[in-house]
C-alpha cells in the first residue's frame, strides 16, 4: 500500500513592529509580566483599537516578495471565542478580505526545485500567554503578548513530506528575516506553525481526513511531529479504522502527537466585520514607496558578494542565506574589517561553534563588535590565526572581549625578531641530528622545527617570522 | 428554536439559564425571532451590506511606542491575581 | 438652582448671585432630597465639592462651574462605573472617557453617575441591577430608557444637563417622557473612547437638557475628533451655539407617510399641534416617504444584539468585575460569572446576537439586516432631496407604569423605539423636544436631519422653543421629597 501525504501549513509570524497592531504598547520580548499592556490590550470596558500602519507595510512587503495580490482595501473581522488570554473574548483578524492573496514560495530539496502556492496571508492580533505549569491550582495569565501583530500565512495543501515542510518553513524564515518583516526568532516565538496533515492512497483524488497539529515552534519539531503523525495515520488506516478529525499537540519529550482535550461543542467563531475599525486603504503611492525601498534579498546579496567582494561561491552562498550572518558580515565590513577575513571566520570557525550548539548568531554572545575586535587583532598581527581560534572560543563561551582575553591570558603574538632569532638559534643548536637530516634532504623535518618553536613560544610565535628565520638558520 | 439550538447558543455565549427561567427566555427568543423574520420579505440580493454609517477609512497610528499601562490597577481589581499575573482555575489542554 | 437652565445658572454665577460651591452644594442636597427617584448609581460628593472649591468661574465660558451628571457607562477614573449591572458592581476604571474629560476641560463639575437600563438595553430603565428609576412627573412610572437616570436627574432639577447615550433612541425617548430636549448627534461626532460599548456601529453620546440652546452649549463641548477612536469623525468640535438664532423658516419639514396611523388619537393631536406651530412659523410641511422604515425595528434587533453579544464577551470574570465564588474550572468560571452577573434582558440580547451571527444564520440575519440598513439609509438620502428636516413623533405614548410593558412580550418595549431607531441605523442626527402634554404628561416630537446637520436641527428646535413654552414646564416633585 503506497500512501501519499498531503500537508498544508498555517504559519504565524510575529511582525517586527515596535508597537502592537491595535495599540501603541511596546512589543519588546521578555518584559516583566503585564507591563507591555496598554488599556486597549487589556480589553477593558470602553477601549477601542486603532490600526498600526507599519504592520500593513510589512505584510505588503511580504506579499510583493512572493508575487501575491495586494488587496489595497482590506478590513478586519472579529473571531469570537472564550479563552483567558484573549481579553476581549474575540480576536481581531482578517477573515473576509485579507491584505495578501495568492503568491508562491520556492523551495529546494536535495537539488529539486518546487513551488508551493500560498492561499493568503492576513493580519491578526496575537493572544496573551497562559502559563499552566507554574502554579498547582491556577493558570497564570500574562497579557504582554496580547495584541502583537501576526501575519498568518496559509499554504495550499501542496507539501508532500515532512522534509518539504521544513524546507518551506526555512524558505519562509529566510524571506521574513531578509524583508525585515520579522526577526524570525523562533525560540522567542516569532514564528510558529500549525500543520494540517492527511494521507490518502496513491492515485486517490479525494483528500483524506486531516488532523491539525498546533503551535510547533522549531524546524526540528516540525519534521518530527509531521513524521510521527504520518506514521500514526498510516497505522490507523491500515488497521481498518478511521482518522478522527481533531486538533493535536506535539509533545517534544515523548516525540508524539496527542489529541487536545475534546470539547462538547464545536467552536463557531461567528465572524463579522469589526465595527470599531473602518476599512484600511493603501494607496498606489504607498505601494510604490514600499517597492522602491525593498531590502536586498538573498539572491541579490549572493551576486554582490561574488562580483563585488570577490568571495568564493561557498562563502557567498552561506553568508547570503541567513539574515543574521549577512547583517553581521555587512556591518563588519562597514566598520572596516576586511571582507575576505570576515567571510573566512564567519563561514568557518564561528559557524562551526554555532552549529555545534544549534544556536543562532543573534542568540549567542558573539556581537558584531566582539567579532570585529577579534578580526582587528588578527589583521594587525597581534595574534596568529591559531591563537585567534582560542580567543574566539573563549569569547563565544563567556562574552569577554578579545582584547581583554588576549591581555589576561598573555596571548599576544611574539613578533620581536631578535627574541625569536635567539630562541630559534637555541633550538637549532639543541637539535644537531635533525639539522643534519634536514640539510641532507629531509624537507619534512622543517615542520619539526616549527613545532618546537611553537612549543617554546606556546603558540604565540609569529609563524611568518619564524619560518623566515628558520630557513635562514637551516640553510647550509 | 429547538432545544439543541438553545443549548448551543447558550454555550457559545457562556450563559446558563435556570430551569424555571429557561422556558420563559426560550419563549421570548421565539417571539423576537418571529419579529426579525419579517426581514426575509425584502429582496436585498443586489444590495451591499452597510457595516458602519461611516464610509471613511481607518485613521491609523504611527509605529511609535506610547504606553498607558496601569499594571497595578489591572491586577488589584482582578477577582484573582498576584502582583504579576491574573489567575484562573488551571486549564488542561 | 433647581430647574434652571445652563444659561440661567451661568448668569447667576456671573452676577455672583451664587458661588460655584453653593451651586454644587445645592445640587448635592437636591440629589439627597430626591433619593427616592433612584436616578443615581453613585454621587460624587467629595470630588465635586473639592472641584467647586478650587474652581475659578470664567464668565466667557458658558459651562464654567456647571454641574453635570454622567450616564454610568462613561468610564470615570477611580470612580465606580457599572452600566447598572451586577457584573460591573464596584468596578473602577483606571481611565476616563474622552467625553467626560472634554466636559471637565470645559469647566463642568461632575456630580454623579446616573442609573440606566443594564448595559443600555431597554426603554424604561427597568432592567437596572440597582432598581427602577421614577419619572419625576409621575411616581411609579418610567422615565424612559436607557438614559432614564440621566433624564430624571435633569427633569427633577438636580442638574441642568446630563450626558446620555443613544443606540436606538435612548436619549430621545427619555427626553420625550420627561419633558426634556435630548440630542443624538451624527455617528462619529462624539468620541466613544471610554464609553462602554453596547452596539458599536449604533452607539452615540449626547446631551439631555431643558432646551435646544443648552444642548448646543453641551454639544459644542462634547464633540471633536479623538485619535483614540477610529470611528470618530476627522473634524473639529461643532460650533452650534453661535448660529443657533439663525433659524430660517424657509425650511421644509417632511412628515413620514408610513408613520401615520401609529398613534392614539390624543398622541396624534399633540403631534398635529406641533405641525401647526411649525406652519404658523412659516415652515413648509410636506409628506415624504421612507418606504423601508417599517423594517427599522427588526433590522435594529438583529444588528444591536449581534454587536452586543460580542462586545459583552469581555465580561468573563477573569480580569475585572464579578466572578462567581467556588468555581471548579474555567468553564464554570465563565458560565456562572456571566449568568449571575447579567440580567434577563441582557441575556436575551446576547443569545439573539449569538444566534444571528452563528454559522448558517449569518447571511439570513446579520448580513441581511445590514443590507436593509443600507436601504433605510438610502431612503433618508432620497427623502432629504425633498425636505430639509424630517418631523416625527418621538415615542408612541407618554410615560407608563412600572412593570406594565414587556413582561409577557419583550417586543412590546422594543416598539417604544419605533420612531427613533432609524436615525441610529443611518447614523444621522436627531433631537427630541417637548410639545403638547397628553393627560398632563410630557410628550415630544423628533427632528431628524442629514449627516452633520446638528446646526440646522438645533436652530429649528430653538425656533420652536421661542414660540412655545412646553419646555419651560417642570414637575412639582411633591411626591418625591
Amino acid at each position: 500500500m503506497t500512501w501519499e501525504v498531503v500537508i498544508g501549513l498555517e504559519t504565524h509570524v510575529q511582525l517586527s513592529t515596535k508597537t502592537k497592531l491595535f495599540s501603541r504598547a511596546s512589543t519588546s520580548f521578555g518584559a516583566d509580566p503585564n507591563t507591555n499592556v496598554n488599556l486597549v490590550d487589556c480589553g477593558l470596558p470602553g477601549v477601542l483599537p486603532t490600526v498600526n500602519k507599519e504592520a500593513f507595510y510589512k505584510a505588503i512587503r511580504f506579499g510583493l516578495a512572493i508575487n501575491a495580490t495586494i488587496n489595497q482595501t482590506s478590513h478586519f473581522d472579529r473571531k469570537n471565542y472564550f479563552y483567558p488570554d484573549l481579553p476581549k473574548g474575540y480576536q481581531i483578524t482578517q477573515m473576509d478580505r485579507p491584505i495578501v492573496e495568492g503568491g508562491q514560495v520556492e523551495i529546494e530539496l536535495e537539488g529539486v526545485h518546487k513551488v508551493i502556492n500560498v492561499t493568503r496571508a492576513h493580519l491578526e492580533e496575537d493572544a496573551g500567554k497562559s502559563i499552566h505549569d507554574a502554579d498547582p491550582i491556577n493558570s497564570l495569565i500574562d497579557l504582554n503578548r496580547a495584541g502583537t501583530p501576526l501575519l498568518e500565512i496559509v499554504s495550499e495543501p501542496e507539501i508532500s513530506s515532512a522534509k518539504e515542510a521544513v524546507a518551506y518553513m526555512k524558505a519562509l524564515h529566510q524571506l521574513i528575516t531578509f524583508l525585515d518583516v520579522s526577526d524570525g526568532n523562533m525560540s522567542q516565538g516569532s514564528m510558529r506553525c500549525d500543520a494540517n496533515v492527511s494521507i490518502r492512497k496513491k492515485g486517490d483524488k479525494e483528500l483524506g481526513t486531516r488532523t491539525e497539529i498546533k503551535n510547533i515552534n522549531s524546524f526540528r519539531f516540525i519534521e518530527k511531529a509531521i513524521n510521527f503523525e504520518i506514521k500514526r495515520q498510516i497505522k490507523v488506516l491500515e488497521s481498518g479504522e478511521k482518522i478522527v478529525q481533531e486538533t493535536r499537540l506535539y509533545d517534544a519529550n515523548k516525540d508524539e502527537t496527542r489529541p487536545m482535550r475534546t470539547k462538547e461543542f464545536a467552536n463557531d467563531y461567528r465572524y463579522f466585520p469589526e465595527p470599531d475599525l473602518l476599512p484600511v486603504v493603501i494607496n498606489d503611492d504607498e505601494i510604490a514607496e514600499i517597492k522602491n525601498n525593498f531590502p536586498e534579498l538573498p539572491n541579490e546579496k549572493k551576486l554582490r558578494y561574488l562580483n563585488e567582494l570577490k568571495l568564493s561561491v561557498n562563502d557567498a552562498d552561506i553568508l547570503s542565506s541567513t539574515k543574521s550572518l549577512s547583517a553581521v558580515f555587512e556591518k563588519l565590513i562597514e566598520n572596516g574589517s576586511d571582507s575576505t577575513l570576515a567571510a573566512k571566520w564567519l563561514v568557518g570557525d564561528i559557524s562551526a561553534l554555532l552549529n555545534k550548539d544549534q544556536v543562532e548568531l543573534e542568540n549567542s554572545k558573539l556581537t558584531t563588535e566582539l567579532i570585529g575586535e577579534l578580526l582587528n587583532n588578527i589583521s594587525d598581527n597581534t595574534i596568529s590565526g591559531k591563537i585567534a581560534k582560542e580567543v574566539l572560543e573563549e569569547c563565544y563561551a563567556t562574552g569577554e572581549s578579545p582584547n581583554s582575553i588576549i591581555k589576561s591570558k598573555g596571548l599576544k603574538q611574539i613578533t620581536d625578531t631578535a627574541e625569536l632569532e635567539s630562541m630559534l638559534k637555541k633550538i637549532v643548536d639543541d637539535n644537531p641530528e635533525q639539522v643534519a637530516q634536514f640539510q641532507a634532504g629531509k624537507d619534512k623535518l622543517f615542520g619539526y622545527f616549527v613545532g618546537q618553536a611553537m612549543k617554546e613560544t606556546k603558540g604565540k610565535g609569529n609563524p611568518e617570522i619564524i619560518n623566515k628565520i628558520l630557513r635562514e638558520l637551516l640553510a647550509k | 428554536m429547538d432545544k439543541e439550538t438553545v443549548r448551543t447558543i447558550c454555550y457559545l455565549s457562556r450563559l446558563s439559564l435556570d430551569e424555571d427561567k429557561a422556558k420563559n427566555i426560550e419563549g421570548d427568543l421565539d417571539v423576537i425571532l418571529s419579529m426579525i423574520d419579517e426581514l426575509q420579505e425584502i429582496d436585498t440580493s443586489k444590495i451591499e451590506p452597510m457595516f458602519s454609517p461611516l464610509e471613511q477609512t481607518a485613521i491609523v497610528h504611527n509605529d511609535e511606542i506610547s504606553s498607558d499601562n496601569k499594571k497595578e490597577a489591572y491586577l488589584s481589581q482582578a477577582p484573582d491575581a498576584d502582583s504579576d499575573f491574573f489567575k484562573v482555575p488551571k486549564v488542561v489542554e | 438652582m433647581q430647574h434652571k437652565t445652563i444659561s440661567e445658572l451661568h448668569e447667576m454665577l456671573a452676577s455672583k448671585a451664587i458661588t460655584p460651591v453653593e451651586l454644587v452644594e445645592e445640587s448635592l442636597n437636591l440629589a439627597k432630597k430626591y433619593e427616592f427617584l433612584n436616578c443615581f448609581n453613585f454621587i460624587n460628593e467629595e470630588k465635586a465639592l473639592t472641584q467647586a472649591k478650587n474652581a475659578t468661574f470664567d464668565p466667557n465660558n458658558p459651562l464654567s462651574c456647571i454641574p453635570v451628571a454622567h450616564k454610568d457607562l462613561f468610564c470615570t477614573e477611580n470612580i465606580q462605573t457599572t452600566c447598572s449591572s451586577k457584573i460591573l458592581e464596584g468596578f473602577k476604571p483606571p481611565y476616563t472617557a474622552t467625553v467626560v474629560e472634554n466636559l471637565e476641560s470645559a469647566g463642568c463639575i461632575a456630580i454623579a453617575k446616573t442609573n440606566m437600563d443594564e448595559f443600555a438595553m431597554g426603554s424604561s430603565n427597568e432592567t437596572s441591577y440597582f432598581g427602577k428609576v421614577h419619572n419625576p412627573w409621575l411616581k411609579d412610572h418610567v422615565p424612559g430608557g436607557s438614559s432614564g437616570g440621566a433624564a430624571a436627574s435633569v427633569a427633577s432639577g438636580v442638574v441642568p444637563f446630563a450626558t446620555g447615550t443613544d443606540t436606538g433612541g435612548s436619549i430621545r425617548q427619555p427626553a420625550a417622557l420627561c419633558n426634556l430636549t435630548g440630542l443624538k448627534p451624527t455617528y462619529g461626532r462624539i468620541s466613544r473612547w471610554g464609553m462602554i460599548a453596547f452596539a458599536s456601529s449604533l452607539d452615540q453620546a449626547g446631551p439631555l437638557a431643558h432646551n435646544a440652546k443648552d444642548c448646543a452649549i453641551a454639544l459644542d463641548a462634547m464633540t471633536g475628533h479623538d485619535h483614540k477612536d477610529t470611528t470618530s469623525l476627522a473634524m473639529e468640535a461643532t460650533k452650534t451655539v453661535d448660529s443657533i438664532d439663525d433659524f430660517s423658516s424657509t425650511k421644509t419639514l417632511g412628515v413620514v407617510k408610513e408613520f401615520s396611523g401609529q398613534l392614539s388619537s390624543e398622541m396624534e393631536n399633540a403631534f398635529q399641534e406641533s405641525i401647526k406651530t411649525y406652519q404658523n412659523l412659516g415652515y413648509k410641511i410636506k409628506e415624504i416617504s421612507l418606504p423601508n422604515i417599517k423594517y427599522s425595528v427588526p433590522t435594529y434587533y438583529v444588528i444591536a444584539p449581534a454587536e452586543c453579544s460580542s462586545n459583552l464577551s469581555r465580561f468573563d470574570g477573569v480580569r475585572f468585575g464579578h466572578r462567581s465564588e467556588e468555581v471548579k474550572n474555567l468553564e464554570e468560571l465563565y458560565i456562572k460569572s456571566r449568568s449571575e452577573g447579567f440580567g434577563n434582558e441582557v441575556k436575551r440580547r446576547i443569545l439573539i446576537g449569538t444566534y444571528v451571527l452563528s454559522a448558517g444564520y449569518y447571511d439570513a440575519y446579520y448580513k441581511k439586516a445590514q443590507q436593509v440598513r443600507r436601504l433605510i439609509t438610502e431612503d433618508f438620502k432620497n427623502a432629504f432631496q425633498e425636505c430639509d428636516l424630517i418631523l416625527t413623533p418621538t415615542s408612541p405614548g407618554t410615560t407608563f407604569a412600572f412593570d406594565s410593558k414587556g413582561s409577557k412580550d419583550p417586543t412590546e418595549l422594543y416598539l417604544e423605539d419605533l420612531f427613533t431607531i432609524a436615525a441610529n441605523l443611518a447614523g444621522i442626527p436627531a433631537i427630541s423636544i417637548p410639545q403638547t402634554f397628553v393627560n398632563n404628561l410630557p410628550t415630544g416630537h423628533q427632528l431628524i436631519a442629514p449627516h452633520l446637520n446638528e446646526e440646522l436641527i438645533l436652530q429649528t428646535a430653538h425656533h420652536f422653543q421661542q414660540d412655545t413654552d412646553w419646555h419651560l414646564k417642570s414637575p412639582s416633585m411633591e411626591d418625591f421629597s
